[in-house]
């Protein structure tokens, strides 16, 4: 579970080779080891291990300056779950006072309430005059996507596959076109879909601010909505969605838990959807040989071997678009969830990078399977620089 | 704010001076475990701070650790209580890459790794390959004369200092050699520096050898039953003419910690595994691998097998590369030795690590560059239990003294830092020891840099 104790034994195991710094945008960036992912272990060691140092505000503005990105632990010989450490110690630290009351509103009332399109847009904007959020946090769509997506839909010919839709945050209030076009998409291939009412979010966010009730409050709801369903597998078009449900949600509960091995059952049949439809094979084509597409690679991507090559391999098949990589695909954006918002200073010095790489290649369309990123860096390449998309846009035939 | 870092907020940019132990906690230790935490750190951006920083804490006689990227394998990079951290990361600019005269000037905090990537691009080789190069600076590796595994074949980062810029404590600053590659002018003050682990003064600037890259390269694992057969095979495979670019060896407990992080398909169950590249021109690389093979085959070797292609090739790197840390899945901690022998006493060494183990019951993991005699023996322990960390650190001063009778040195490549400090006089005597004593002082009358390294006497690292 994540509480600290239950990770003592990695953090002990850790042998300091100091990898792990190579891999942090954060350092990258500030070069100096206090922002480096073994200086963040030796810190949560030290102030919730040992008790050498004081659990204070300090402390908790260091490591809330994480972008919970995992690209320390994925590259961690080891094997230490840096990551679920620096989760552990926000979960932690997260009853210590300034610990993101807005943030923590909005997780509980909005995210975990699937509230609709509009009372978000007018609570947000309340909270933006009462200076409680900030001016530039991202447009909502206009209408929340569930609200008008069917609850089904049925295949084109014999049926290859049945899955359950689960829809995150991002598609629900930012960017629709990504739910419509899986809805189109998968049944052009065989697939049906079922889109289960009552979802809401996978609770990614709550953990990241360290608030585990609402976190298995989350998971509590996925549980209820998505375990009874007869279905060969979950998808998401969201790669943070399937790192939570795949690989966090089982150490929200507490060991003892009765439904833990219900959720595992069901994590294991989370899927990104890009990944699924390549597994079960390309049935119709959509060509769009003119359209020059970049892939800005997620790094909410270890939780799954196919996360990263599937939407290569699937649009070079399905679509011929002109594929050109960019420098360092795999390199972060800096959007981070909503970490971009509250830490805009080094976020937007991580995406003037990125940016450079991407105007480099000269491409109509840079697709990526997380919205956060999307949103992030459509925010800075404006109307004149490509557009960015989920893979299965293209598929659906959404050009630029 | 204390006095010290308002004052040192007034030498450099503020925002790159620290003070608070929750930044501190960051720079308590380097790759052992040893720990202290300092009273501050600084980044300085250009020689000219770091020789302002210095002059400061001269005058002061507060103490100064320069610090790479933290990775050393000695405590070189652990701080002294209340001492001043020199943060060298940021002077990351490589100056010059030039092709005609084969040869590279680079700042101190220049990622190894990094610079051998830019290297290769242009078609040139920078040979020295520590396993921690994705993370280590150039000044650390000069600091410590890194080795790696090419060095059986092309020597380690001494060999490819030609010149370097220093800072001395009292803020002067010194140039030695450039880019001749010969040079008999005066004292070698390049080498002084080359080993010094930053008791002597700060390495700003290195002006570095290069080669041309090989034009093929071609890697083998072969597994023997036994390790004495394996030594026998590194001795025969040498004499034959070989060359190999690397010849590592890895026994059971280190390939079984291994596959966990990075399967090879090695079966578990053997004693000794060698990795062994060749390189150079693809006709004599051919040559070599048959030559290796075949002397392989002649001292019982279970299974040799060619790396198929660029990709597998890239995989036994890696997990070479990662030998140490994948070490987390199974042991708790785990002290690396350096002990170095003539390569005709590497079964000797070998056994007498084993006894050294069953002795203070400790696990000892035995890998190394074999092909050069420089063993690297894994001690497992727990750094939470102090009787752990004894016997794990008596084991390691026991090997360095078996070392030393075998004619070998206390260390091959990691340095002495702070412990292998109180073993110096084992191998230099007390007259080899005086002469070290009287040249630090000479450059560090005040005795700032690094105390305690290398010639002991510090006070660091005495608590947890
Ligand atoms: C997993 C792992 C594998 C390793 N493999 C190898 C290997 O194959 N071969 C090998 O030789 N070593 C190896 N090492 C040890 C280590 O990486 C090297 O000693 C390396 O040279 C240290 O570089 P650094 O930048 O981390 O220096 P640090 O650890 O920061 O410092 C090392 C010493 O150099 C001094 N120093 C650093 N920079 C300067 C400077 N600019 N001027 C003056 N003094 C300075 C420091 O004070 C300290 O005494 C390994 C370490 C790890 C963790
Ligand atoms: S890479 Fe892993 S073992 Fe190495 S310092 Fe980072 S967490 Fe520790
Ligand atoms: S999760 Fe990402 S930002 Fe946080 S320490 Fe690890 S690599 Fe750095």
């Amino acid at each position: 579970m994540y509480a600290i104790d239950d990770f003592v034994g990695a953090i002990r195991h850790c042998l300091q080779c100091n990898f792990c710094l190579s891999a942090c945008p954060i350092y990258r960036e500030e070069l100096v080891e206090a922002h480096a992912p073994r200086g963040r272990l030796n810190l949560v060691e030290a102030a919730l291990v040992d008790q050498r140092v004081a659990p204070n505000e300090k402390v908790r503005r260091r490591l809330d300056r994480c972008l919970l990105c995992a690209s320390c632990a994925r590259v961690c010989p080891g094997g230490i779950p840096l990551d679920d450490v620096f989760l552990a110690a926000r979960v932690e630290l997260s009853g210590k006072p300034g610990a993101g009351l807005t943030e923590r509103f909005v997780v509980r009332q909005v995210l975990n309430r699937r509230v609709t399109s509009s009372l978000l847009k007018r609570s947000l904007s309340l909270a933006r005059r009462l200076g409680l959020a900030p001016s530039d946090i991202p447009r909502v769509a206009s209408s929340s996507f569930t609200r008008r997506a069917p609850r089904e839909a049925a295949p084109r010919g014999p049926t290859a596959a049945r899955v359950a839709y689960f829809v995150g945050c991002g598609t629900e209030y930012l960017f629709p076109d990504t739910g419509e076009a899986l809805l189109r998409v998968l049944p052009d291939h065989g697939i049906a879909v079922v889109v289960p009412e009552g979802q809401t979010c996978c609770g990614l966010p709550a953990l990241a601010l360290g608030d585990l009730d609402a976190t298995r409050e989350a998971i509590e709801v996925f549980l209820a909505v998505f375990a009874a369903l007869e279905v060969d597998a979950v998808v998401t078009d969201c790669t943070s969605c399937g790192h939570m449900l795949r690989q966090k949600a089982p150490y929200v509960l507490p060991p003892d838990d009765p439904r833990l091995k219900q959720l595992r059952a069901l994590s294991e049949k989370i899927f990104e959807v890009t990944e699924f439809l390549e597994r079960l094979g390309v049935q119709r084509k959509h060509p769009l040989p003119d359209v020059k597409v970049t892939y800005h690679v997620p790094c909410h991507r270890g939780w799954s071997e196919g996360v990263a090559a599937a939407p290569r391999r699937l649009l070079a098949q399905a679509t011929g678009v002109r594929w050109t990589e960019m420098r360092e695909p795999e390199s972060c954006c800096g959007a981070g969830g909503y970490f971009f918002l509250r830490h805009r200073d080094v976020a937007e010095r991580i995406r003037r990078r990125k940016i450079e790489d991407i105007l480099a290649t000269k491409a109509d369309v840079v697709v990526t399977q997380c919205p956060a990123c999307r949103y992030y860096l459509q925010q800075a390449l404006a109307d004149e620089g490509p557009r960015v998309l989920h893979p299965v846009a293209l598929l659906a035939g959404m050009g630029p | 704010m204390t006095g010290l870092l308002r004052d040192l907020a007034a030498l450099v940019d503020p925002r790159r001076v620290w003070g608070d132990v929750e930044d501190l906690v960051a720079y308590t230790n380097d790759a052992t475990h040893r720990r202290e935490l300092p009273a501050a750190v600084v980044a300085p951006e250009s020689a000219d701070e770091v020789a302002a920083v210095l002059r400061y804490a001269n005058q002061r006689g507060i103490p100064v650790i320069p610090r790479g990227a933290g990775t050393g394998l000695a405590g070189g990079a652990v701080p002294v209580s209340g001492g001043l951290v020199l943060d060298l990361k940021r002077l990351n600019r490589i100056l010059e890459i030039d092709h005609k005269n084969l040869t590279a000037t680079v700042e101190c905090g220049v990622v190894t790794g990094h610079f051998q990537r830019e290297v290769e691009a242009r078609g040139l080789f920078y040979p020295p390959d520590p396993q921690s190069l994705a993370v280590c600076t150039i000044g650390g590796n000069v600091a410590t004369r890194a080795g790696g595994p090419r060095g059986v074949k092309y020597g380690t980062t001494k060999d490819y200092v030609l010149g370097l810029e220093a800072v001395l404590p009292d803020g002067s600053v010194i140039s030695y050699g450039g880019k001749s590659v010969k040079m008999s002018a005066g004292y070698d003050l390049a080498r002084v520096f080359t080993g010094s682990e930053g008791t002597l003064g700060v390495i700003t600037k290195v002006t570095l050898r290069l080669l041309v890259l090989p034009p093929s390269r071609r890697i083998m694992i072969a597994a023997f039953p036994e390790l004495d057969s394996a030594a026998e095979a590194v001795s025969a495979l040498i004499a034959r003419g070989a060359e190999p670019s690397m010849l590592e060896m890895l026994d059971r407990i280190a390939v079984t910690s291994l596959q966990r992080y990075l399967p090879l398909g090695l079966p578990p169950d053997l004693e000794a595994f060698l990795i062994i590249e060749v390189d150079g021109h693809p006709a004599k690389v051919e040559e070599d691998c048959a030559l290796v093979a075949e002397v392989c085959r002649e001292y019982g070797v279970h299974e040799v097998r060619v790396a198929r292609d660029a990709a597998e090739a890239e995989r036994i790197v890696q997990a070479r590369r990662a030998l140490f840390p994948a070490a987390a899945r199974a042991a708790p901690n785990l002290v690396i030795e350096d002990a170095t022998v003539p390569r005709t006493q590497v079964p000797a060494m070998v056994r007498a690590i084993r006894r050294i183990a069953e002795r203070h019951q400790v696990l000892i993991s035995i890998t190394g560059h074999i092909g050069d005699g420089n063993l690297h023996p894994g001690i497992i322990m727990d750094r939470r239990f102090p009787e752990s960390v004894r016997r794990a650190e008596q084991a390691m001063a026991e090997i360095a003294r078996e070392a030393l009778n075998l004619g070998g040195t206390l260390s091959g490549e990691h340095g002495i830092g702070l412990l292998k400090a109180p073993f110096l006089e084992w191998e230099f005597g007390e007259a080899g020891v005086s002469l070290m004593r009287r040249l630090k002082r000479a450059f560090d009358p005040h005795g700032i840099m690094n105390p305690g390294k290398i010639l002991g006497g510090g006070t660091a690292g005495v608590r947890d």
